[in-house]
């Protein structure tokens, strides 16, 4: 292979780091005036290993960390952050802020600060979000992997917009020192890359442990009924193909109940994301997008035994999906995103009525596993008939990362679609 | 769990208001609804019902472990 910056990570750790900038840097020149991925690419990067470039809103002392946002455009942060500061230990490079969705609190891509984050494949469409620049550096092969937030799905959307592997940890898993909070019962860090074994190489670093757990037969759990009746036909039939592949048996379980516990998502969310707000939003509202300063508004009329039942409930939840849905399964599968990737145009600001049903929609399967705190990683498995990417989503029992990422490598070596690079 | 049927525009400007937070015009009866939606969706849990007296946010923190 002619290009370094092609390699994985795993492979890229015996080239030369020399070599590795400057293939990444080649290839940022070429795409950041097409995708919009980096918000500031540092010259001179920190460290100097493998390429990595994170979402801005992990703190880095003495660094500006705008978090999206015209309100924190020029602030600096006085602290690193625990997650940068493992990987800076494990020896990798940091190259630069990547773009996000306005304080991670978006699932599309859009930015009207720093402008929209655009997709790869092709640029009319949506990254996904909050973690935009981080899933289209690393489907643009501009860095070999990136940190994401994931609070409803901001790792998982961008990873599989963009064709990527993504790893939503456990809630607790990953230590939120030094990163903008959001929603923090929510609030989880993730590596974004191009295989499930190149997220756990970045999960070891950022977790103190991990890698992948070997394991002679990994069952799966699936509702091949909910999906062939829910999500669009092309999405259903990559991601039974895909189930299929993992397991030739999938057990049948009912489905959690998606929409339930998305609502009870939303309830924490928005009680949580509008309480962190308040003082800017009494202050500076003007300095918000309008998206999201609607979004937050919403926050405030939650009532506080609404959210602390919520809450309360939360155990009983997990208990539920883990003797149900899980009882004789490993891992639950169903895609990552239920519908084809959508427009920039159809999900933003001048999206028209339909705009708010289709975020609903792209949301539908990711907040609940938020919700429920589990683990849930995103691969590739295959493309729609458009050329944008399509997912398979992979939900796990608490810390059961390790075996998540053992079953994402599993259809990875079955499959190549996680190798398939835009062009 | 509280629903939603007592809210309205005015009441969702009321408790904004009182909290310092200014809306823009036609967002109260928008958000209105969207209350609404949201904690009904939210109250139409089974496992509501089963909610133990005891049962406080902190169990979760046990049940990750014991479902582990």
């Amino acid at each position: 292979m002619s290009d370094p910056a092609l390699l994985s990570l795993a492979e890229a750790r015996s080239v030369p780091p020399r070599e590795l900038l400057q293939a990444c840097r080649a290839r940022i020149e070429q795409w950041q005036p097409r995708i919009n991925a980096f918000i500031e690419v540092d010259e001179n990067p920190r460290g100097g290993g493998v390429p990595l470039a994170h979402k801005d809103m992990f703190y880095r002392a003495g660094r500006v960390s705008s978090c999206g946002s015209k309100i924190r455009r020029d602030w600096v942060a006085n602290e690193t952050s625990a997650a940068l500061e493992r990987l800076d230990a494990a020896g990798f490079a940091d190259l630069g802020r990547l773009n996000m969705s306005e304080f991670a609190y978006g699932p599309t891509g859009h930015n009207e600060h720093f402008g929209d984050c655009r997709n790869p494949w092709n640029p009319d469409y949506i990254t996904g979000g909050s973690s935009s620049g981080s899933g289209a550096a690393v489907a643009a092969r501009l860095v070999f992997g990136a940190l994401g937030s994931d609070t409803g799905g901001s790792v998982r959307l961008p990873a599989a917009a963009c064709g990527i592997t993504g790893l939503k940890t456990t809630w607790g898993r990953v230590p939120l020192r030094g990163a903008l909070p959001l929603s923090p019962s929510l609030d989880t860090i993730g590596p974004l890359a191009r295989s499930a074994e190149d997220c756990a190489i970045l999960l070891q670093a950022i977790a103190g442990d991990g890698g992948l757990q070997g394991k002679s037969e990994i069952r799966i759990a699936l509702s091949s009924a909910w999906i062939e009746r829910n999500a669009e036909p092309e999405v259903a039939a990559a991601v039974l193909a895909a189930a299929k592949t993992l397991d030739r048996n999938p057990v049948e379980v009912a489905p959690p109940d998606f929409d339930t516990l998305s609502a009870h998502c939303l309830v924490v969310m928005q009680a949580e994301a509008s309480a962190q707000h308040a003082q800017w939003m009494r202050e500076r509202p003007g300095d918000y997008s309008s998206a999201v300063r609607s979004r937050l508004e919403a926050g405030y009329a939650i009532p506080a035994a609404s959210y602390l039942e919520v809450l309360r409930l939360r155990h009983a939840a997990l208990e539920r999906f883990c003797a149900q849905t899980l009882g004789v399964a490993d891992v639950y599968v169903l895609p990552g995103i239920g519908v084809r990737v959508p427009t920039r145009e159809e999900t933003g600001s001048k999206g028209g009525e339909r705009m708010p049903r289709m975020l609903a929609d792209l949301t539908r399967l990711t907040r609940w596993v938020n919700y429920l705190g589990v683990p849930a990683l995103v691969v590739p498995c295959g493309f729609d008939s458009r050329g944008l990417p399509l997912s398979l989503q992979l939900v796990g029992r608490p810390f059961s990362e390790t075996l998540l990422l053992a079953a994402g490598r599993a259809y990875q070596r079955a499959t190549d679609w996680h190798r398939r690079v835009p062009a | 769990m509280v629903t939603a049927k007592q809210w309205s525009a005015e009441a969702v400007e009321m408790v904004l208001a009182a909290q310092g937070i200014a809306l823009a015009p036609g967002r109260a009866e928008r958000l209105a609804r969207a209350y609404q939606g949201l904690l009904e969706a939210s109250a139409a849990d089974p496992l509501l019902a089963g909610l133990e007296f005891d049962a406080t946010p902190t169990g979760f923190l046990l049940a990750m472990q014991k479902c582990r």
